[in-house]
C-alpha cells in the first residue's frame, strides 16, 4: 500500500531538534518505508536524520511524503501531525 | 623555568597551578593494517550504539529535570544521530572490508561532518553535534573513561580540545585550578563563562596542547596567556600568589571624592550572585540574548520577566542595566531564521532587527521589563545595542510607549524605566549629544565601538593589532561620547572589554566615565584601582592622552 502527501512545516525550528528527531523515530516505529523531500526535488529515505537534517528544512516549506507498506497511512498521519504542530505543543 | 611554554590566548586574567586532567582524552585510533575479527568488531560497535544510548538518555533525563525540556531535546536528536542506519550500513561494510570498529566510526562520521561544516550557520550547528555522537562512541570504542567534570580532584588544571559553556559551567571554581583548549578565542562562550567564575584560563592554544600528558604540572597564566609545563618552584609561587585585589563590597570613589559605579557584565542567571559576591555595585549590562540561545522558539513574556526580576532582586540597592535582544553578527539563533549576508557584521543586527523582523519579540521583552521594574527591589535601565540614527532611537522609545500601553490595556502593573543608548557605532560617537538630550545614559561598548572605528574584525588573528581600543583613534571617539552625554547631563558608562582593564581605569575615569562595567572576576581590581586614582590628576592626564597621536605615545602616558 502505498499514500502521499505535501505538507507545509509549522514549528518555527523547522525540521531540526527535536521535531526531527521525533519525525526520524516515528518513522522508525511504523512498518512501512517513508521517503521525504522537497514537492519537486530528489527525495531521501526519512529513517535517516542525517539525510533529514540535510534537507535544511525551516518554517513555512513544504514537504513531499511517501510511504510504502501496511502502515503507510498511519505513519503518514502521524508525520503530519508532528510537521503541523507548534513545537511547544508537541507531545513526545 | 619551566621545561615548556605553550601560548594562547588569556579568557582570565588569573594565574592557578594545578595537575593536568584531560577531558576526552585524544583517541588513539587502531593501526589501518591491523589484522581484525570483523564478528567481533561488529559486536563491539553494536555494544557501543547500546551503551550510547542508554548514556544519552539518562543525560536527557538529568537534563530536562535540571535545566528544562527544551534544553534537553537535543539529547534526543544525537539519539536519532546515533541509530542513523545510514552510519549503521557504512560502518558495517567498512568492517566487513578489514577495518577495526572505531575506525570505521571515524570515516562513517567524517564524511557527513564535513558536508554540515561546509553548510550556513545553523546546518554547520549540526557538524557539532555529530562530532559529540562520533566521540562518544569512540570513546567507547577505545576504553577511554570520560571525565566527570562536576567532580574533579583538588587542584585540577582541564585540558581539553574545546569546552561548551555547559561544560564549563560544571566546572567548580573551589577545587578546578583552571583550563586550556586547543582551539577558542577570547570571547568564546567558555572564556566569558570562565570570567564570570574567575577561573584562569587559556584557550585557542593549538595542537601543541595535546602533547601535555594528564598529570603533569602545569601553571594556567590567564594574564600572559601562557601554559607553563613543569614550572620550577619560583613560577609555581607566583602562581599560588596571583589571587588579585580583595573583594570592596561597597561602592568605591577616587582619592579625592569622585564617585564610580563598578558593575558586572553578566550573561546568565548563574552568573548574578557571583558578580554579587566580587563586590559588583550592580549590573552594568545584562545580555538578554542568552534567553534565546540554546533551544527551540525564544522565551515568552513571563519567563523574560521572571529573569529580570531575579537580576534586580539579587541587586536591590543597585542599578540593572539590561540591553534589549542583540541578534545577528555572530550570534546566530536557529529559530529566527537569520538571513544569509555577506557581512552581517554590517548587517541587520541589534536595534535594526528588533525594529523589523524580530518586532513582536521586541514588544514581548519590553512589556516582560517594564513589569519586571514595578516589581524587582533594584532600579532597571534599559539600553538599545547598535543604534545609528536618532530615527531608531525614536522608534525604539515608541516601542516602550507602546508596551506601556498595551500593559495599561491589560491592568497589569509596571513602570517605564530609564532608557539609554548604547554607543557601538562611529556614528553615535557623533551623535552623542543628540542621544543623550532623548535618554538618561550613554553605555560605550568598546568591543564594538574598536571594531568599527578602526574596521579591524575582532575574531581575526591578522587584524587583532588594530582590534585595540588604546589606539588614539578609539580613545578619542571615547572622550567625545562622554562629553556629548555630559552635555545634557546624562550619565555615560563603558561595558566593553576594556572597562575590566585596571590597567586602563585611571584614563577612563579621567575621561569622564560614570560607569565601567566588567565581567565579574575583574571588579576587585578595578575598584582597588578607582580608589588610587586622584580625579584631578586623572583628567589631567587623559587630557594629555587624548592628544597624543599614537599608540605607544598613549601607552606612556599610561605609565
Amino acid at each position: 500500500m502505498s499514500d502521499e502527501r505535501v505538507v507545509e512545516i509549522v514549528p518555527a525550528a523547522g525540521l531540526h531538534a527535536r521535531p526531527a528527531a521525533l519525525f526520524v523515530e516515528t518513522v522508525t516505529d511504523h512498518d512501512a518505508d517513508v521517503e521525504v523531500g522537497p514537492p519537486e526535488g530528489d527525495l531521501v529515505p526519512a529513517k535517516s536524520m542525517i539525510a533529514v537534517t540535510s534537507l535544511g528544512v525551516g518554517q513555512g516549506d513544504e514537504l513531499r511524503l511517501v510511504a510504502d507498506g501496511p502502515e503507510a497511512g498511519t505513519v503518514l498521519d502521524e508525520l503530519e501531525r508532528i510537521l503541523t504542530t507548534p513545537e511547544d505543543e508537541l507531545e513526545a | 623555568m619551566a621545561s615548556r611554554t605553550l601560548t594562547g590566548t588569556g579568557a582570565t586574567p588569573r594565574a592557578g597551578v594545578g595537575t593536568v586532567v584531560w577531558y576526552d582524552p585524544e583517541v588513539t585510533l587502531p593501526e589501518a593494517d591491523e589484522p581484525v575479527d570483523a564478528a567481533a568488531e561488529r559486536d563491539r560497535f553494536a555494544d557501543a550504539v547500546e551503551t550510547a544510548r542508554a548514556e544519552l538518555e539518562q543525560e536527557r533525563d538529568a537534563t530536562a529535570e535540571r535545566v528544562g525540556e527544551e534544553e534537553a531535546a537535543i539529547f534526543d536528536a544525537h539519539i536519532q544521530f546515533l541509530e542513523d542506519p545510514t552510519i549503521a550500513d557504512a560502518v558495517e561494510a567498512s568492517i566487513d572490508d578489514g577495518h577495526a570498529a572505531a575506525r570505521a566510526v571515524d570515516d562513517a562520521f567524517g564524511e557527513h561532518i564535513e558536508q554540515f561544516e561546509g553548510m550556513d550557520g545553523r546546518m554547520a550547528e549540526r557538524a557539532d553535534d555529530l562530532r559529540d555522537v562520533r566521540d562518544r562512541l569512540l570513546r567507547l570504542l577505545t576504553g577511554g573513561d570520560r571525565v566527570n567534570l562536576a567532580d574533579l580532584p583538588e587542584g585540577s588544571v582541564v585540558l581539553a580540545e574545546r569546552l561548551t559553556p555547559s561544560e564549563t559551567a560544571q566546572l567548580d571554581p573551589e577545587t578546578v585550578a583552571g583550563f586550556a583548549t586547543v582551539t577558542g578565542g577570547r570571547t568564546s562562550h567558555a572564556a566569558i563563562f570562565a570570567r564570570s567564575l574567575a577561573l584562569p584560563a587559556v584557550v585557542g592554544v593549538g595542537a601543541a596542547l595535546n602533547d601535555v600528558a594528564d598529570g603533569t604540572e602545569v601553571v594556567v597564566d590567564g594574564d600572559s596567556g601562557e601554559l607553563l609545563v613543569e614550572p620550577d618552584e619560583d613560577e609555581r609561587e607566583a602562581a599560588r600568589a596571583d589571587e588579585g585585589a580583595d573583594v570592596v563590597a561597597a561602592p568605591v570613589a577616587t582619592s579625592d571624592g569622585r564617585d564610580i559605579e563598578v558593575a558586572a557584565n553578566v550573561g546568565r542567571p548563574e552568573e548574578l550572585e557571583p558578580a554579587a559576591d566580587r563586590g559588583a555595585d550592580g549590573v552594568g549590562l545584562y545580555r538578554t540574548e542568552f534567553l534565546f540561545l540554546d533551544r527551540d522558539s525564544p522565551p515568552g513574556e513571563d519567563e523574560q520577566y521572571e529573569a529580570i526580576r531575579d537580576a534586580l532582586n539579587t541587586f536591590p540597592d543597585g542599578r540593572v542595566v539590561v540591553r534589549t535582544l542583540d541578534i545577528g553578527g555572530d550570534k546566530q539563533v536557529p529559530y529566527l531564521d537569520l538571513p544569509d549576508e555577506a557581512n552581517p557584521f554590517l548587517g541587520e543586527r541589534g536595534i535594526r532587527r528588533s525594529l523589523g523582523p524580530d518586532s513582536e519579540l521586541f514588544a514581548t521583552q519590553l512589556r516582560a521589563l517594564l513589569r519586571a521594574g514595578a516589581n524587582g527591589a533594584g532600579e532597571l535601565n534599559v539600553m538599545f545595542p547598535l543604534v545609528a540614527t536618532v530615527e531608531e532611537l525614536e522608534a525604539a522609545i515608541a516601542a516602550v510607549d507602546d508596551a506601556a500601553a498595551d500593559l495599561d490595556d491589560r491592568g497589569v502593573d509596571y513602570e517605564r524605566p530609564s532608557l539609554g543608548v548604547m554607543v557601538e557605532t562611529p556614528s553615535a560617537v557623533f551623535m552623542a549629544e543628540a542621544f543623550a538630550e532623548r535618554v538618561d545614559f550613554l553605555s560605550i561598548g568598546t568591543n564594538d565601538l574598536t571594531q568599527y572605528v578602526m574596521a579591524a574584525d575582532r575574531e581575526n588573528e591578522r587584524t587583532g593589532d588594530l582590534h585595540d581600543p588604546t589606539h588614539p583613534g578609539v580613545v578619542r571617539a571615547i572622550a567625545r561620547t562622554v562629553e556629548g552625554a555630559h552635555e545634557h547631563d546624562a550619565w555615560v558608562g563603558m561595558c566593553g572589554e576594556m572597562a575590566g582593564d585596571p590597567a586602563v581605569t585611571e584614563l577612563l575615569v579621567g575621561l569622564g566615565l560614570d560607569e565601567l562595567s566588567m565581567s565579574a572576576v575583574t571588579i576587585p581590581d578595578v575598584k582597588a584601582a578607582v580608589r588610587e586614582t586622584e580625579y584631578s590628576a586623572a583628567r589631567e592626564r587623559a587630557d594629555s592622552a587624548r592628544r597624543v597621536a599614537t599608540r605607544s605615545e598613549l601607552h606612556d602616558t599610561l605609565q
